[in-house]
């Protein structure tokens, strides 16, 4: 067991744990963060995705003592149920929700590409969301709350 | 009179007639070189044999034409791939028989001289990024097939893109020049003394797969180096390993084993296809299978010229601590840790039920390669199955791994994993697989 400080969504925390841990178990089994999910744990779905510096990284994949210094944020930093964040609110507009549970991955997905790339295409948004899975087969619902988010980004629109 | 005056005038006068014939030779010469005809174009459209446009369409698939020509897959064969090579940007070309942006004026003969040659049917010269100095040496009967199957092909309208050649490469003739060099249309000659197989693999592997057009490196001029043949060359910033005795593979193939790669990209003990070679064995595992088998015959005919040598593959079990008198300790351990926590829970412990098959580290193939490029683009970008193909998949670390840390991983793999001399440059190489 090792000491790790990670700044999570602007916050500094200290956890005791394996050097092998994922993030995601540390966000989720010690910070309270529940947003990233567990879906397959081998990095192939998305659903565990939160942002490492800005990048889309697979929380499942990352081992705790890899982190570093690097500002980790999830979907919990963007907003709340009372102030969703841009993203939020365009995913509850376009209702691409079924199950739920890719959504936090689908969402921290986008928020990093409307980060680096504020006006995407549609052909863009396609192959940047690529990587995250959802079994429902909301895609074209999550298709469009990203557009509709970047749309609002475009109008000076966000918190 | 000055005798002597007057015959130095006429010397003079000879040097100069004598200059002037020089030149005009120089110059009929590379007229020779650098000029083709254009040829007539087709009348009036051809009917095919469809046994010969199905023998075609498995040419097709072994010489992997649709990796370049085909980048859109709703649109078969209608090119516009972009190729980087050292000496500009290469678009590939329309090749579906549409008669005004793709090969529909083409005779066969047209399409003969542009397989064995390398000359469009309007005589413009075409840049060797069509491995056509390969298909020089297809038989007669394979040109035809091929020629039946793209001409049967849907026509689609689709102009070629323009190409941005540094100077002065965007001069097409130049490329003539190239081919007095490294143009060789002589007809492929079995080997009496191999087996059928042997020969059909070799003449497949050479005049229609194009395997030397990665697997050897090249010369300055984009040339394939002839005096290392089959010696390890690159494709797309990867390094394409070495298929002869110099085969950088830790343990010996099978030809089970390769004939199982080349169709499904997954050899037991041995490697999963990736970058540029996921391409090629999408196209193999639709080829003829006796076709597949014939080339993993001759491959490992040449992989078999490898010396036996003992690697740490023979070694089952995790990768070991550094050494604690390690000149580079610091950075070992960081390695050694990213490796521990990152790589072993897959590929060393293997506890996810869907991991069993994960290559221990030592045994994979990337650490033992003279340059580091193949295993820094598997750490960062992982490796994905083609769209819509199945296969093995693994996920990229670039986000979760900075330079640092993936340097140090490479460095540590490298000395503990494969046992072999550090990669000079590696942080270089690092950054570069980085860059935008």
């Amino acid at each position: 067991m090792t000491t790790y400080r990670l700044q999570v969504n602007g916050k500094q925390h200290a956890v005791d744990t394996d050097s092998d841990t994922p993030l995601l178990y540390v966000m989720r089994n010690d910070l309270a963060l529940n947003g990233a999910k567990f879906g397959c744990g081998l990095g192939q779905c998305g659903s565990c995705t939160v942002l490492l510096d800005g990048q889309p990284a697979l929380s499942c994949m990352v081992p705790v003592s890899s982190v570093g210094a690097r500002k980790v944020r999830t979907v919990e930093g963007l907003g709340d149920a009372r102030t969703p964040g841009v993203l939020q609110q365009a995913f509850i507009d376009e209702q691409a929700a079924q199950c739920g549970y890719c959504i936090a991955g689908m969402i921290m997905q986008a928020s990093a590409l409307l980060e680096t790339t504020p006006a995407p295409s549609d052909a863009q948004i396609r192959a940047h969301m690529s990587p995250n899975l959802c079994r429902c087969g909301t895609h074209m619902r999550i298709l469009r709350a990203v557009r509709r988010a970047a749309d609002v980004l475009a109008k000076g629109g966000g918190r | 009179m000055d005798p002597h005056h007057d015959s130095a005038r006429g010397r003079r006068r000879h040097r100069w007639v004598l200059l002037l014939a020089a030149a005009v030779v120089l110059a009929g010469v590379a007229f020779a070189i650098m000029w083709r005809p254009a040829l007539a174009p087709l009348a009036a459209p051809l009917a095919f044999d469809q046994a010969s446009v199905a023998r075609g369409a498995n040419l097709a698939r072994l010489g992997m034409c649709a990796s370049c020509h085909t980048p859109d897959l709703a649109r078969p064969f209608a090119g516009g791939k972009p190729m980087e090579t050292p000496f500009g940007t290469v678009h590939s070309t329309n090749i579906t028989p549409d008669p005004h942006t793709g090969i529909g004026a083409w005779s066969l003969e047209a399409f003969t001289r542009a397989m064995r040659q390398g000359v469009a049917r309007d005589g413009h010269l075409l840049y060797p990024a069509f491995p056509y100095n390969h298909y020089a040496r297809m038989t007669r009967a394979d040109i035809d097939d091929l020629y039946a199957y793209f001409m049967t092909r849907p026509a689609i309208h689709a102009p070629p893109r323009d190409n941005r050649m540094t100077f002065p490469f965007g001069l097409r003739p130049l490329v003539g020049f190239w081919n007095v060099l490294y143009l060789d249309d002589a007809p492929w000659q079995p080997d009496p003394r191999q087996s059928a197989a042997l020969n059909r693999g070799a003449y497949l592997a050479d005049a229609v797969a194009h395997c030397a057009a990665c697997h050897t490196p090249r010369t300055r001029l984009g040339g394939p180096d002839l005096t290392r043949q089959l010696d390890g060359g690159e494709a797309e910033d990867w390094y394409a390993p070495a298929l002869n005795r110099n085969s950088p593979s830790p343990l010996p193939w099978t030809r089970a084993q390769l004939q199982e790669y080349l169709r499904s990209g997954i050899a037991t003990d041995h490697a999963v296809a990736a970058g540029p070679m996921q391409d090629v064995v999408m196209h193999l595992a639709q080829a003829d299978a006796d076709d597949v088998a014939a080339l993993a015959a001759w491959t490992h005919s040449h992989l078999a010229q490898a010396p036996a040598r003992a690697t740490p593959a023979q070694r089952d079990g995790p990768l070991p601590h550094p050494a604690a008198d390690d000149p580079e300790l610091q950075r070992m351990r960081l390695g050694y840790a990213l490796y521990a926590d990152a790589c072993a829970r897959c590929h060393d412990r293997g506890r996810d039920q869907t991991s069993g098959a994960a290559l221990p580290l030592q045994k994979a193939i990337a650490l033992y390669d003279p340059d580091p490029r193949s295993l820094l683009h598997i750490v960062d970008d992982g490796i994905l199955p083609p769209d819509g193909e199945p296969g093995r998949m693994m996920p990229g670390f670039k986000a979760i791994l900075d330079e640092e840390q993936a340097g140090a991983l490479a460095a540590y793999l490298r000395k503990y994993g494969a046992g072999q001399p550090a990669w000079p440059e590696l942080d270089k190489a690092v950054s570069k697989a980085r860059a935008p």
